[in-house]
């Protein structure tokens, strides 16, 4: 009698337990992912995750409302009984997609050690996955590899007793055999975790910060590998494509046409041309000496330095210098601060007098 | 019905000895107001002023109502003075302003709409804030809505405020105004523009008065910069941002944030090259501004005065272009104040001679 009260019990519980096939979490997460991911990109997106049926893939009507759209999404990953794990690998194949959702921030190995070059996926992957379990508990970390040798990490993050946090996931991008690594939020607790199992993984002796950040990855990317239409400096001066100046006298024009020519030759030096990286800003600490020139400059304390912060913004920061330095909104030659940007690769400056250093 | 009877019928008695459009301001042949537009603009334009000195305002005003003024951004307007407004009647203005916003929002609706669901509209005076004599007590609007669909217990809800000012108006202009004018130049906004420019179509209608948006000018924020910068000793302004667009494509913005103990400093050996302690000359400001400037340029070679100053911003509040201005800091309203009512009345519209 009492065993079959037991059965009985066992089919309730389990019936129970059927019914709320998807947790909480993975609920939580799958609503605010489809939210996130527009309409227009949504077929896409379930197409490439592949974790419903072609049965429930062809019943979604992709022109109704989304609302209607979204809950009836839901619905078919409570029949299909998917986890949190099958949800985030939702999250990742739209993040890996869209790379643009959050700034991310450059970092640079150093110090290779031999066989650094000759790393492959698999070993990275395990390596990985090894060194941050061993270094903290309850993470959740998933791996992908994107075009060519692209590597994309989503690790949520957890505690000892606290479940991984799906919600705020860190991803990290890396290219196998280039010391840059491009991560998107992670808190400053995670980021020793982090950068020690990166060291590691990828057999370099350390990694810092190389002062770069941005909302769109790809320029990111781009600006660090040179991997845009650069002009090198040259004595020969390249006619000027589409310049019409107004018809004036002949002499003038040509001295414009100089002047113009030799502005737009340098501004392409500076900052490349035509499509070049997408950075939105750039920011200097200054600690510098006041030179405010004229009379005030005897004035003011010359061995203090006058603390500021400038930042340059923009939706395409080198367009826009581009097109200052051409214009003669800034001077030609290029101040050597604008022209780091793009020659060392970095969007964060400190500045100091040289005696300071 | 009667509620839009209520409002379309003017309050005022239009009598015929009532001047044309003139806002007052065609009242002496000799005054320098009567002067083109250009002359009298450089007539009137402040070259100095006195320094911001910290004044506890809410020893003089009500603290709660100056809560209500403080840490908002308000769009500015200019208004031209007020035909027979009075102090006393603010309760009919509350009556009949919610009556008003009532009828327009009714306008084209197919259910009718229970008064308890609409706009409530409070008129008050904010006494104390006036400076001088000749200065209006300043009036505060607020409207609360109740949302359609709130339930019993639910307050209705502040949706929109704004507010009258005259802080150190110009005595002369102001004693110049004939006696059924009340001059309330400045006018501050928060809230759904729809809600603005129904108050404002109020105004005009119930008081002939006539609004207009109220830019300001880079030398404005210029003033505004110093006078903060000024009070650091006083009162911690944390840092000086200014901001500027620069008009490249697409447009670049730089913003260059001092240390507020450098730019104090800065402030400081600009005011000791000619010492006069209590007021502020425009040069002075000009220097402090340039050296920010040339600071910027040796370092980056851009030519910040190619853009225009967008916004400066500290600690005590933050003012921009566009004319929104933000006081987190209640101790120099006065200051602020009495440059944005010199602003309002300069930017009014003269009809010379009429």
């Amino acid at each position: 009698m009492s065993l079959l009260f037991n059965i009985v019990i066992s089919v309730v519980l389990y019936v129970c337990f059927t019914s709320l096939n998807m947790d909480d979490v993975a609920r939580t997460l799958l609503q605010r992912t489809l939210r996130k991911i527009p309409t227009r990109k949504l077929e896409e997106t379930i197409k490439k995750w592949s974790h419903l049926s072609r049965r429930q893939q062809q019943s979604l009507n992709y022109t109704q409302s989304k609302w209607i759209l979204l809950q009836k999404l839901v619905s078919f990953c409570e029949d299909n009984e998917l986890t949190v794990r099958h949800v985030s690998e939702l999250e990742m194949i739209y993040c890996m997609e869209n790379p643009n959702l959050g700034t991310w921030k450059a970092c640079h190995l150093t110090d290779a050690e031999d066989d650094a070059t000759s790393l492959d996926l698999m070993c990275f992957k395990e390596q990985f996955k090894s060194h941050l379990a061993e270094l903290t508990r309850n993470v959740s970390i998933k791996i992908k590899k994107h075009e060519n040798e692209t590597i994309w990490i989503r690790i949520a993050w957890g505690e000892n007793f606290i479940k991984p946090n799906h919600l705020k996931p860190t991803y990290v991008v890396h290219d196998l055999q280039t010391p840059y690594v491009f991560i998107c939020n992670l808190s400053s607790k995670n980021k020793p975790l982090l950068y020690q199992t990166l060291v590691l993984a990828t057999k370099h002796g350390s990694i810092k910060d190389a002062h770069l950040s941005g909302r769109n990855l790809h320029a990111v990317r781009d600006l660090l590998m040179g991997n845009y239409h650069q002009t090198f400096p040259t004595n020969h001066q390249r006619p000027l494509e589409e310049m019409s100046p107004p018809p004036t006298h002949p002499n003038i024009e040509n001295e414009h046409k100089e002047h113009a020519e030799k502005r737009q030759q340098v501004a392409c030096e500076a900052f490349g041309e035509g499509k070049v990286p997408k950075l939105e800003t750039a920011t200097y600490t200054l600690e510098t000496r006041f030179r405010g020139g004229g009379s005030i400059d005897t004035l003011v304390d010359g061995e203090k330095p006058f603390r500021t912060v400038v930042q340059f913004a923009s939706t395409s920061l080198l367009e826009s210098l581009h097109h200052c330095v051409s214009s003669g909104i800034a001077d030609a030659p290029v101040s050597p601060l604008l022209s780091s940007i793009t020659q060392k690769g970095r969007n964060y400056f400190v500045i100091t007098d040289k005696a300071d250093r | 019905m009667d509620v839009r009877s209520a409002v379309s019928t003017p309050v005022t008695q239009y009598t015929t000895h009532r001047r044309s459009k003139s806002y007052g301001r065609t009242f002496d042949a000799t005054s320098r107001f009567c002067y083109t537009p250009g002359q009298l603009t450089i007539t009137r334009i402040q070259t100095s002023r006195e320094t911001a000195k910290a004044r506890k305002i809410t020893d003089k005003v009500d603290p709660e109502q100056v809560a209500l003024l403080v840490k908002k951004e308000w769009k500015l307007s200019y208004v031209t003075p007020l035909y027979q407004f009075r102090h006393t009647k603010l309760k009919v203005y509350s009556r009949h302003l919610s009556a008003f916003i009532m009828a327009e929002k009714q306008q084209g609706m197919a259910v009718e709409v229970g008064l308890e669901a609409g706009f409530k509209v409070t008129f008050s005076t904010v006494l104390g804030m006036a400076e001088t004599k000749d200065d209006a007590e300043t009036v505060f609007i607020q409207i609360h809505n109740k949302p359609v669909f709130a339930s019993e217990g639910d307050a209705p809800k502040v949706v929109w405020s704004g507010w009258l000012t005259c802080i150190n108006g110009d005595p002369e202009y102001l004693q110049a105004l004939p006696p059924e004018f009340v001059s309330l130049p400045l006018f501050c906004s928060s809230g759904a523009e729809s809600l603005t420019f129904l108050v404002k179509s109020w105004f005009e209608r119930t008081f002939d008065c006539s609004f207009g948006s109220m830019g300001l000018d880079p030398t404005d924020l210029h003033w505004l910069a110093a006078l903060w910068t000024g009070c650091h000793s006083e009162n911690n302004i944390r840092s000086l941002k200014l901001v500027w667009t620069l008009p490249s494509q697409p447009p670049l913005d730089v913003s260059l944030t001092v240390n507020a103990q450098d730019a104090w400093d800065l402030w400081d050996k600009v005011r000791q090259q000619d010492s006069t302690d209590n007021s502020i000359s425009i040069e002075e400001v000009k220097r402090f501004i340039t050296g920010i400037e040339s600071h910027f340029f040796r370092h980056f070679k851009v030519y910040l005065s190619a853009g225009v100053l967008k916004k400066v911003s500290t600690a005590l509040g933050s003012v921009h272009l566009d004319g929104k201005i933000k006081i987190t800091c209640s101790d120099y309203m006065t200051t602020v104040l009495t440059l944005l009512t010199e602003c309002a009345i300069l930017k009014m519209p003269i009809l010379p001679g009429c």
